[in-house]
C-alpha cells in the first residue's frame, strides 16, 4: 500500500497539471513565460560579442550578496513568524493522524523544494545581461537558480528551526540576534577593509573580500557562493555543497531528536500563513502577520470622496512605506548596483529594467486594495472624484520612488541635472501609466483567471508603452531630435502622460459599474 | 423603499438569478431564504451596487447606483469587510467623512452596544474574525441608512451579538428602515419577519407573508423543505 504522503505528494502534483491543461489560459501563460526565456536567451547571442568580458568573480560576488539577502531575510522571519513549509490543510489533516513527525518533517521539506524551485524561475529571465557582460553559459545560469533555491530552502528551514526553539525563550533570541548581527557587521568591515586596501581601484577591491574565504565560511550563503565559484573554476566547488547538506542535516537533527514539539509552532505560523492568502484574496495584501506600529490615531483631514487620500495616508505610514513599499527601495538598490557594474553602457540599459521591474510594482499601489473591498463602490460620491482622490497617494510614492533611483543612478552615470530631472519624469509617467493599465485590467477582467490576469496584465502593460517608445525612437532616430536619449525619454514620458490620462477619464464611472467579484 | 423589477443576473453564461421582481418598503423586514448557492447574495450584490445586472433596481426612488440612492443604503457583507491597517474607532470615522456626516457620538454608542469600545484603538487585522462582523455592522449603520442589506449577518458572531443584532432590526424596523436579510439558516430567521422569499437555483420558489393564517397553514420551516428537497413550489 502507497504511503499516505507519498499519494498526497503525487496526487497534488498530478493535479496541478491537469489544471494547466484545463484552463488554456493557464497553459498559454506558461508558453509565454517559456517563449519569453527563449527570446531573453536568443536575443542575448543574436548580437555580436564584446571585445572583453567583465571579471567573472563580480558575479560571483553579486550571486552571494543575493544568497546572503535571501538566506538572512528569512532566517530574521524566523524570530518573529517561523518558517512556512507546511500549509493549513496540511496541519490539519496530518498532524492529528498517525504519521510520524519526522516523516511529517520530512514531507514538508520535499514540497517545499517544489515550491522554492517555482519561485527562483523569475532568475533565467537575467540571462540576457549576465551573458552579455559574463559570457555565462545557461549551465551556469542554472547553478545560479539551483543555490538560489538551495539558499531560499535552507533559509526557511533555519527560520523553522530558530523559531521552534526560541519562539519561548525571548534570552535566547536576542542572543541569537546578536550573533546574527555581529556575524553580519564583521562581513561588513571585511568587505570595507577589502574596499580599504586597495585605494587604486576600490571596485576590485571590494569584490576580491567578496569572493575570499571569509566570506565563503559565512552560513549557507558564503557556503553557496562558494560552490559557485568552484563551478566557474575559482577553487573547488564540493567544499560549500558539503557545508550545506551537514548543515541541513544538523536542522533536521535537532528538529527531530530534541523533545521539542514544533508542531505548536508550526501551526501558529501555517495559520498566519493561511490569513494572509485569505487576506490577499479578499484584497488586503499586506495582510502579512507582524508588527504593526499604530502612532497617532485618527485621520487628520478627508470629507467625501478625499476621506480615501486620508485614509490611505494612514494605511501607508501602518504598512511600514517610508513613502515607498519595501519591495520597490530593494528594486531601487538593485537597479543602483546594475547601474554600477552597467556604467559603460549608459542610462538605457539602466532605464529598460527600471520599467521592467516597475512592472512588478506596479499593482502595489492603495487603489488596486481599495477595489477589493466594497467601500469604495459604496460611498455616495461621484465615481471620478473617488478614482482620483484614491489615486492622488501615487503621485509622491512615483516622485519618491524615481528620486531615489535616478538620482543615484544619474550620479553613478555622471549625467546632467537635466538628464536626471527627466529620467525623474519618464519614471513617474510610466507609474501613472502602468496604473491606468491596471485599473483597465481590473475594470474588464477581474473576475477573470488569475492566469489570464498575469498574462493580460503583462500584455496590456507592455502595449501601453509602445506610443511613448515608438514615437522617441522615431523622433530621435530618425527625424533626428537633438539630445539623444535624454530627449528620448522625455519624449515617451510626454506621450505616456496623457495616454494614462486618456485611460483614467475613460474609466472614470468604473467605480459605478465595477464587477465586484472579490 | 426597494423595489427590483426583473432582474437578472449571469455570470458569464450560469444564470445566476433569473427574473427577480419583489420589493421591501419602510418598516419591513425582508427575508431572503435559501440554500447555498440559490443566488441569495448574488441578488444582494446587485442591490448594493457592486454588480451588473439586466432589470431595474431602485432605492427611494433612485437608481441604485446613483448617489443618492447610495447615501441611503447599507450593506453588511458575509465576510467581514475591515481595513487591516486601520483602528476599529478610525473606520468610524472614515465612514463618518466619507458620508459627509460631523461625529454626534452615534458611532460611540455602536461600538458600546457591539462592545466593541474597549478596542477602539485596535488594528482591523488584530481583530478577530466574530469582532470583525461586529465592526463591519457598525460601520454600515453609523450614517444612519433607510435601507439595510445583511448578507448572512449572524455568521461567525457570540451570542451577545447575536442577540444585539436581532433587537437592532426590530428598533430599526420600529424607526421606519427598510431591511433586507440573506440566510440560510432557518432557526435564525425567528417571529421578526414580515416576509420571507425562499430561493432556489436563482428564483422566487416560495413568498410567505408572517401572518397568522398562513403560517397556521404551513410554517416556514415546512415550506422551506417541501420546496428544497421536495421540488414544491409555491
Amino acid at each position: 500500500m502507497t504511503s499516505p504522503l507519498i499519494y498526497l505528494s503525487l496526487s497534488r502534483l498530478k493535479n496541478a497539471i491537469r489544471d494547466l491543461f484545463r484552463k488554456p489560459a493557464r497553459l498559454i501563460y506558461v508558453v509565454f513565460l517559456v517563449a519569453l526565456f527563449v527570446l531573453a536567451v536568443g536575443g542575448s547571442q543574436s548580437g555580436p560579442p564584446p571585445e572583453a568580458y567583465r571579471d567573472p568573480r563580480e558575479m560571483v560576488a553579486m550571486a552571494t550578496a543575493l544568497f546572503l539577502f535571501i538566506f538572512l531575510y528569512m532566517v530574521w522571519n524566523g524570530f518573529s513568524k517561523g518558517g512556512t513549509i507546511f500549509s493549513l490543510s496540511d496541519v490539519n489533516l496530518i498532524f492529528p493522524s498517525p504519521i510520524g513527525r519526522t516523516r511529517a518533517l520530512f514531507y514538508g521539506l520535499f514540497r517545499q523544494i517544489g515550491t522554492v524551485l517555482l519561485v527562483g524561475i523569475f532568475l533565467f529571465y537575467q540571462y540576457g545581461w549576465l551573458h552579455n557582460l559574463y559570457n555565462i553559459t545557461v549551465g551556469t545560469m542554472a547553478v545560479i537558480f539551483l543555490c538560489y533555491c538551495a539558499a531560499v530552502f535552507l533559509g526557511q528551514v533555519t527560520a523553522m528551526t530558530i523559531y521552534a526553539f526560541t519562539s519561548s525563550s525571548e534570552g535566547a533570541q536576542r542572543v541569537l540576534k546578536i550573533l546574527i548581527v555581529v556575524l553580519g557587521l564583521l562581513e561588513l568591515a571585511w568587505l570595507c577593509w577589502g574596499m580599504w586596501n586597495a585605494p587604486e581601484n576600490r571596485l576590485a577591491g571590494l569584490i576580491q573580500a567578496a569572493v575570499s574565504l571569509p566570506v565563503e565560511l559565512f552560513p549557507v550563503a558564503g557556503w553557496l557562493g562558494w560552490t559557485f565559484a568552484g563551478w566557474l573554476g575559482m577553487g573547488l566547488w564540493w567544499p560549500g555543497l558539503l557545508l550545506c547538506a551537514a548543515f541541513l542535516a544538523l536542522l533536521v537533527f535537532l528538529l527531530t531528536h530534541f523533545p521539542r514539539d514544533w508542531y505548536e509552532d508550526v501551526l501558529r505560523t501555517a495559520e498566519l500563513a493561511q490569513s494572509a492568502i485569505a487576506a490577499k484574496k479578499e484584497g488586503s495584501m499586506e495582510a502579512v502577520p507582524g508588527k504593526v506600529r499604530v502612532g497617532a490615531i485618527g485621520m487628520k483631514g478627508g470629507w467625501g470622496a478625499s476621506a480615501f487620500y486620508y485614509k490611505h495616508k494612514i494605511e501607508n505610514r501602518r504598512g511600514g512605506w517610508l513613502l515607498l513599499p519595501p519591495i520597490t527601495l530593494i528594486f531601487a538598490v538593485v537597479l543602483i548596483v546594475f547601474a554600477f557594474f552597467m556604467r559603460a553602457g549608459g542610462i538605457i540599459p539602466v532605464f529598460a529594467l527600471a520599467v521592467y521591474l516597475q512592472l512588478f510594482t506596479a499593482g502595489t499601489s492603495r487603489i488596486n486594495r481599495e477595489l477589493y473591498k466594497p467601500f469604495v463602490y459604496l460611498v455616495p460620491e461621484p465615481p471620478f472624484a473617488k478614482l482620483l482622490q484614491c489615486l492622488r497617494e501615487l503621485f509622491p510614492s512615483a516622485l519618491a520612488e524615481a528620486v531615489v533611483v535616478f538620482v543615484p543612478v544619474g550620479l553613478i552615470l555622471q549625467m546632467s541635472p537635466w538628464g536626471i530631472v527627466v529620467c525623474v519624469f519618464a519614471r513617474i509617467s510610466y507609474a501613472f501609466l502602468f496604473q491606468s493599465g491596471n485599473l483597465l485590467l481590473e475594470r474588464f477582467w477581474s473576475g477573470a483567471s488569475k492566469a489570464l490576469i498575469l498574462f493580460l496584465y503583462f500584455l496590456i502593460l507592455i502595449l501601453l508603452t509602445l506610443p511613448g517608445i515608438l514615437l522617441a525612437i522615431f523622433l530621435v532616430a530618425f527625424v533626428g531630435f537633438p539630445g539623444g536619449v535624454v530627449t528620448g525619454l522625455l519624449l515617451a514620458g510626454l506621450v505616456n502622460v496623457p495616454v494614462a490620462l486618456l485611460l483614467f477619464y475613460l474609466l472614470r464611472n468604473m467605480l459605478q459599474y465595477a464587477e465586484y467579484t472579490h | 423603499m426597494l423595489h427590483l423589477a426583473h432582474v437578472t443576473k449571469y455570470y458569464g453564461k450560469n444564470l445566476a438569478n433569473d427574473d427577480i421582481s419583489f420589493q421591501v418598503e419602510g418598516g419591513q423586514i425582508a427575508i431572503l431564504l435559501g440554500p447555498n448557492g440559490a443566488g441569495k447574495s448574488t441578488i444582494i450584490k446587485c442591490i448594493a451596487g457592486l454588480l451588473r445586472f439586466q432589470g431595474e433596481i431602485t432605492i427611494g426612488g433612485f437608481g441604485n447606483k446613483t448617489t443618492e440612492a447610495k447615501r441611503l443604503l447599507a450593506y453588511i457583507p458575509e465576510t467581514p469587510a475591515v481595513y487591516d491597517m486601520l483602528t476599529v474607532s478610525e473606520h468610524l470615522e472614515f465612514i463618518r467623512r466619507a458620508y459627509r456626516l460631523e461625529d454626534d457620538g452615534y458611532g460611540e454608542q455602536l461600538l458600546e452596544r457591539f462592545e466593541l469600545a474597549d478596542k477602539r484603538d485596535k488594528l482591523g487585522r488584530d481583530l478577530s474574525k466574530g469582532m470583525q462582523q461586529k465592526l463591519s455592522i457598525c460601520c454600515g449603520l453609523v450614517h444612519r441608512p433607510k435601507l439595510i442589506i445583511f448578507d448572512e449577518p449572524m455568521v461567525g458572531l457570540d451570542p451577545h451579538a447575536i442577540k444585539e443584532l436581532k433587537t437592532l432590526f426590530r428598533e430599526q424596523k420600529e424607526a421606519g428602515a427598510a431591511l433586507l436579510i440573506s440566510t440560510h439558516m432557518i432557526d435564525s430567521v425567528e417571529d421578526y419577519w414580515d416576509v420571507t422569499h425562499i430561493m432556489v437555483k436563482g428564483r422566487f420558489a416560495a413568498t410567505q407573508y408572517n401572518r397568522p393564517e398562513e403560517l397556521q397553514a404551513q410554517s416556514l420551516e415546512d415550506l422551506f423543505f417541501a420546496i428544497t428537497e421536495g421540488g414544491q413550489e409555491a
